[in-house]
This record gives structure tokens, sequence and C-alpha cells, in this order.
């Protein structure tokens, strides 16, 4: 094995790990909702959408091999990665796309800790900007797009994360308020019912939309890493061990669920009733299908985070907690930039020692971060046993049985005690 | 600036087919369960209340039909064009 072809294989391997860090992170997209409502258990919904997205990235055949081109230049139009980056054997650009995953796997790894729905595809992106600053200078991003159509860092993530949660918000709110009216009144064992299968199906119509396009993204990048080490030549196709492992890996992150922000998207932000969750559901679905039909590419999180704030508004009577939506806007805005900075920090340190040992460091701080942040993360766990308890601890702590008896002083001191409270606690 | 314009275009029909799609399916889905509910509400039988819910729950199974359609088609390279109204696969340009 060569130095080259071990630099390769850590790049496969910290890509795949990103695809699973982007499925447990967008299971709460699909399915917050409808585990919050109970429409479905949640083992199950994790299962069902995890199958779902397997299905989808198997259903993708078209290449995404052009993903980066929409926020750097690394690649030229047809796929093919830039001449001057492939010169010394790919390790250039090899360096700078394992720069970026480590700064997306980061970045989606703390968001999990913190319980916040964020975007996987910024967080990539802003990844890959990092490393190619670092490596390329500013020109190396493809900051306006050229005029043509909708592209670059302007075009294809900042103007879509301010418009896309917007969008989706409004439409929750119109299906939840016009629901909410014409169901009023009506006995639950018609609406939950009929609900719980409106959720389910909207839900998993997000679920195989997810798989077919954020599979793709990272077979395109481990296909434009073998193309920049030699070993793959055709822009056309991908391998098809590409396609099996990416599926696999996505399918793997989702079915694991990202419980803490499916806590806080299903729990956290509003209380769902059944009809909301539809409501948000069916929105979110149309809304990302409809504006990958136009190529609008929009982020599935926003989308879906859009929907619930948008059903917490159209309910009458429903609170949001405003609190927490800030939260999550503030991690919107910081993603890209946070992303980029640990890319750039990555590409730095990789560059400095050169060659292999450089990114043998490089993955190590990714593994050293990846097992801090787990043992952080269980000294607080959620899973799929309290993903549903209240959000306030108040609201939990309030029915405490009265365990002590009322009148313990007027029973003679004889009787033992443990016979008085039986039955009580 | 032509980013700007480029998304607003995008966004009014993305908003446009959401509001169809995505809230005008779940209110006709409500719909259909409001005419269940009136179809046996007060132990009267109202045969037209079943067959309007039935036929509201249809439209909204269609609409999802062709939500599925549309992903494959886009794995596959494909696109769905809707201008002779109903939806056609044709090559993506």
């Amino acid at each position: 094995m060569t130095q080259a072809s071990v630099v390769l294989a850590l790049v496969v391997v910290t890509a795949l790990a990103f695809d699973f860090t982007n499925g447990f992170h967008d299971t709460a997209n699909a399915m917050a909702t409808t585990i919050a409502t109970k429409a479905l258990k949640p083992k199950t919904a994790v299962a069902l959408s995890g199958i779902l997205n397997l299905v989808g990235a198997f259903l993708s055949v078209q290449v995404a091999l052009t993903v980066t081109n929409a926020v750097v230049k690394i690649q030229n139009s047809n796929g093919t990665p830039k001449a001057a980056l492939v010169s010394d054997g790919g390790s250039a650009l090899l360096l700078i796309i394992l720069a970026g995953l480590v700064g997306g796997i980061v970045w989606n790894l703390l968001t999990w800790l913190l319980g916040l729905p964020s975007s996987s595809s910024h967080a990539l992106f802003g990844g890959l900007i990092g490393a190619t600053i670092a490596g390329l200078g500013w020109a190396g991003v493809n900051w306006n797009g050229d005029g043509s159509k909708l592209d670059g860092v302007v075009g294809k993530v900042l103007l879509p994360a301010i418009l896309s949660p917007a969008i989706a918000g409004f439409v929750a709110l119109v299906g939840t308020w016009i629901i909410h009216r014409i169901t009023a009144g009506l006995a639950a064992r018609y609406t939950d019912q009929g609900f719980k299968w409106g959720q389910i199906g909207s839900a998993s119509l997000v679920s195989l939309a997810h798989g077919t396009n954020d599979a793709q993204k990272t077979m395109g990048v481990i296909t434009l890493a073998l193309i920049a080490s030699g070993d793959w030549t055709d822009t056309k196709n991908i391998p098809f061990w590409v396609k099996v492992a990416c599926a696999l890996a996505i399918a793997l992150g989702t079915y694991l669920g990202g419980w803490r922000i499916i806590r806080t998207l299903g729990k956290g932000l509003v209380d769902i009733a059944p009809a909301q969750g539809m409501a948000a559901q069916s929105s979110s679905a149309a809304v990302i299908l409809a504006s990958s039909h136009l190529g609008f590419a929009l982020s599935t999180t926003h989308v879906a985070t859009g929907s619930v704030l948008g059903s917490g508004l159209g309910r009458p009577g429903a609170q949001v907690r405003w609190r927490v939506a800030g939260r999550m806007v503030t991690a919107w805005l910081i993603t890209l930039p946070a992303a980029g900075v640990v890319g750039a920090a990555m590409w730095g340190i990789g560059h400095l020692i050169g060659g292999l040992a450089g990114a043998l460091v490089v993955f190590a701080v990714l593994v050293a971060a990846a097992i801090g942040v787990w043992f952080r993360s269980r000294r607080a766990p959620v899973g799929s046993h309290n993903v549903n308890d209240d959000w306030d601890p108040v609201a939990a702590e309030e029915p405490v049985p009265d365990a002590v008896p009322v009148h313990a002083a007027d029973v003679p001191a004889t009787l033992p005690t443990p016979e008085l409270t039986k039955g009580r606690v | 600036m032509h980013n700007l314009g480029f998304a607003l275009d995008g966004a009014w029909r993305v908003l446009l087919a959401g509001l169809l799609l995505g809230a005008g399916l779940p209110v006709l889905f409500a719909l259909g369960i409001r005419s269940l509910a009136w179809a046996d509400a007060g132990g009267v039988v109202r045969p037209a209340g079943k067959t309007l819910g039935y036929g509201l729950f249809a439209v909204v199974i269609l609409g999802v039909l062709l939500g599925i359609t549309f992903i494959v088609a886009t794995g596959f390279g494909k696109a769905l064009s809707f201008e002779h109204i109903y939806p056609t696969i044709v090559p993506k340009h």
C-alpha cells in the first residue's frame, strides 16, 4: 500500500462518517413530529425512516459529482478535478476534501450534542469553504456564481437559508389553521386515527426524498477523491461499492436516530398535536419536493424546522418557545463559518505536517473530537426511552404522589408503618 | 445581486406549489375526515358522506403518488413536466 492510497482510504472513511452523521442529524426532519404525537413508536419511526433512506439512496442513479461546484472551485464543470490540484498525485485535493469533511463532521457532532437541528449540507459546505480558503485563498471560493443561475455561497447557501424556513413556516401555518377550523369539535377517534396516517405518509415522503438527495452528495465527494487519486476515471458513473457504502452509512445513521435533535424539534419548539404534525410534515414534503423540482436547493433541516414553527403559530392557543427557536437560528447563522474555521484549521495542520503523517493527524483529531463529544453526551443521555418527556422539568415533576399519611400522628404507634403506606404509593 | 433575483423568483414558485400541495392536500384530508365523521354522526347513516370522504382521500393519495413519482424520476435523472397539465416524465434538460 502506498502513502497515497492510505490517504485516499482515510478520505473515504471520513466521507462515510460524514454520511453517517448526516443520517442521524436529519432523522428529526422526517420523524420528530411523528414521534412527538405518538403516531409511531420512537423505534418504529427511526426504522421506517432508515429503510426509506436506504431505498432512496439506491434510487439515485444520477451522478452528483459536481456537488462541490456550488461553493468552491476545486472541480471543472464536467466533474473532473482541477489539473493544478492533482499534479502531485492528487494529495493537494485530497487534503482539502479531508479537512472539509472533518469540519463538517465536528460541527454536526457539536450541534447534535446541543440538540440543535442544523443543516448537514451547510456544515459540509462550510468545512469545504474553510479548507479551500486555507489551501487556495479567497479566490478558490465560488462566492456569487457567474450570474447565469442561482449559484455560489450566496445563491446556494445564504439566500435559501433565509427563505426556506419562511416559506415552509407560512405553508404549515396556513395548513394548520384551516385544518383546525375544519376539524374543530370532532371526536378524537376520527381525527387522531386519520391524522396518524397522514403523518406517517408525509414523513415517509420526506425520508425517501432525503435518501435520494443527501446520500448522493457523499457519493459525489468520494468519487471525486477517487478520480483525484487516479483510481477512477468515469465522470458519468460512480463505483457500485461507493453507492452501497453511502446508502448503508446514511441508513444506519438515520436508524441510530439523533434523539437529542428529535427531542428539540418534536417537544422543545412547540407542543405538537396530531393535526399540526400532519400539517407540518406535509408542508415539509411539499416544499422540499417543489424546490427540488424547480432547482431551488433548500436545506431539509431549515424546511422542517420552519414547518414545525409555522404549525405552532397556526394552532389557536399553541405556544412557541422562542428561546429554543432563537438558539436554532443562532446555530444556523454560525454553521457555515464555524465548520469553515474547523476545516481551515484541519487543512493548516495537515499541510504543516505534510503527507501521510499530516492526514493521519487530521484523522486522529477527528476521532478524538468524536470520542470527546460522545463522553460528554453520556452525562445527560437522550434516547428512545425519554425522547418524549415533557420539555419543562417543572411540568414533569408536578404529579408527585403524596406518600406521607396525613394523619400519621393519630395512628397507634404499635402498628408497623409499612402496613400504613401500603397501597398508597 | 442577480442571485437575489433568481432566489426570489424561485421562492414564490416554491411558496405557490407549497401552499397548493403542502397545505391544500392536508386540508382535503381534513375535509375527508370531517365527511366520514358526518357520515355516521347521530346514529344516521349517510352514504354520501362516506363517498365524499373516500373520494377526498383518493385525491390526497394521488398527490402522494405524484410526490413518489417525482422522487423516483429525479433519482433516475428524469424530470416531471406539467406542460400538458397532467404530469409526464421527461428527460432532464
